[in-house]
């Protein structure tokens, strides 16, 4: 019983700090860091490929590209507080993120995982398993952006 | 324009479209609508295949207008401004493309053409798929193609959909009854000599020839991939 009221009230102060509404301008920086940061992740993911596909991938941009996506992904965490729709201003972000938390969360984890994963597997020599990491981490990518992700976003 | 006198209880119908031309308009129309369609369904692995298999059609369509059967060669139909004056003044005899229409073909043909390249050396923004060709340039460049490409077909190829329908509609409220000879391939032609028909296997090597080529950019083009 104490540990669900411990639980019940770290929920409550949680969401209370998280749900905090954003003044406007706070809404926009965080909308501004999210859609550079994406635009970067994608760079980075289109010069992974090309060194990837390429029959002898030059290991320096391989490894840049995916420690740069690795640490974008870690830092997309704080990318999607409440208040940061398309209500708000022009984003391909759709309402879903905030009506599916807990699917979007999940959804998150696992590119955040693929891409810590890519950036392991880039540090050794194995292409192989390089690309196989890769895929995975585009796989991650696509989930999201097809549920979570309008075309409205340029 | 002179209409036969019907003799029995139908005009008479003859050929003017052969088998070859009238599935390459069909397919292209319904790979044109699926190419949408997935591009905005989250299928941009079906919608790369589709724009091949549009790649493969036209490859098919440039050589069958050279060997092709008569409507379909483009020496039938392509003509200077002269014959499209006469054609609008009624003074065309001919079966097939009209000189008009003939100008929309090769603008339709065209069109599709540009966009098909400029698929093929795009990437996706997320940098997820890749044109078959978009190794041989640079990322920018794969990026400025998916934006032309976009934009070309939002203000090139439909326009001129909708144009091609409308003169459809346009003809058909005239009693023109275009879209039947498509599907039948044959019309009333009236007085004039219907179409001279290329041979089957013509059009099986212009299809191995195709299919060919487009397995070659497929696998990367020139020396197979970078």
């Amino acid at each position: 019983m104490r540990r669900v009221t411990f639980v019940v009230a770290f929920s409550v102060i949680a969401t209370a700090a998280v749900a905090a509404p954003l003044s406007r301008q706070q809404a926009l920086q965080v909308m501004h860091v999210r859609h550079e940061g994406m635009e970067t992740i994608g760079k980075n993911n289109k010069a992974l490929h090309r060194e990837l596909v390429s029959g002898s991938p030059f290991m320096p941009t391989v490894r840049s590209s995916a420690a740069n996506i690795a640490n974008l992904a870690g830092q997309a965490t704080r990318w999607f507080p409440a208040g940061t729709g398309p209500d708000v201003a022009n984003t391909g972000a759709k309402p879903e993120i905030w009506q599916n938390q807990a699917d979007f969360i999940a959804k998150l984890r696992t590119f955040q995982a693929a891409a810590r994963a890519m950036n392991a597997a880039a540090a050794g020599t194995d292409v192989g398993v390089m690309n196989a990491r890769f895929d995975a981490m585009d796989n991650a990518c696509k989930a999201c952006h097809d549920k979570y992700r309008s075309e409205m976003h340029h | 324009m002179p209409r036969q006198i019907p003799v029995g209880d139908a005009p008479l119908k003859q050929p003017v479209w052969d088998l070859p031309t009238r599935v390459v308009h069909w397919l292209l129309a319904a790979l044109i609508t699926f190419s949408w369609w997935s591009v905005h369904h989250h299928h941009t692995d079906w919608h790369i295949w589709s724009g091949i298999a549009i790649l493969t059609l036209l490859l098919f369509r440039l050589m069958w207008g050279f060997v092709g059967s008569s409507t379909a060669r483009w020496s039938s139909f392509i003509r200077g401004p002269r014959a499209v004056v006469n054609y609008l003044k009624g003074k065309w005899t001919g079966i097939g493309h009209t000189p008009l229409g003939a100008l929309s073909v090769m603008a339709m043909f065209l069109a599709v053409a540009v966009q098909v390249s400029l698929g093929l050396i795009s990437q996706d923004e997320d940098g997820i798929f890749f044109g078959p060709l978009a190794h041989l340039v640079s990322s920018d460049t794969s990026d400025k193609a998916r934006d032309i490409h976009e934009f070309w077909f939002e203000s090139v190829i439909v326009p001129l959909i909708a144009l091609h329908v409308a003169a459809i509609i346009f003809y058909r409220l005239r009693g023109r009854k275009l879209t039947k000879a498509m599907i039948t391939g044959r019309a009333d032609l009236g007085s004039a000599a219907p179409m001279r028909a290329a041979r089957w296997w013509v059009a099986l090597i212009c299809i191995v020839i195709a299919f060919a080529i487009a397995r070659w950019v497929v696998a990367g083009a020139p020396p197979f991939g970078s």
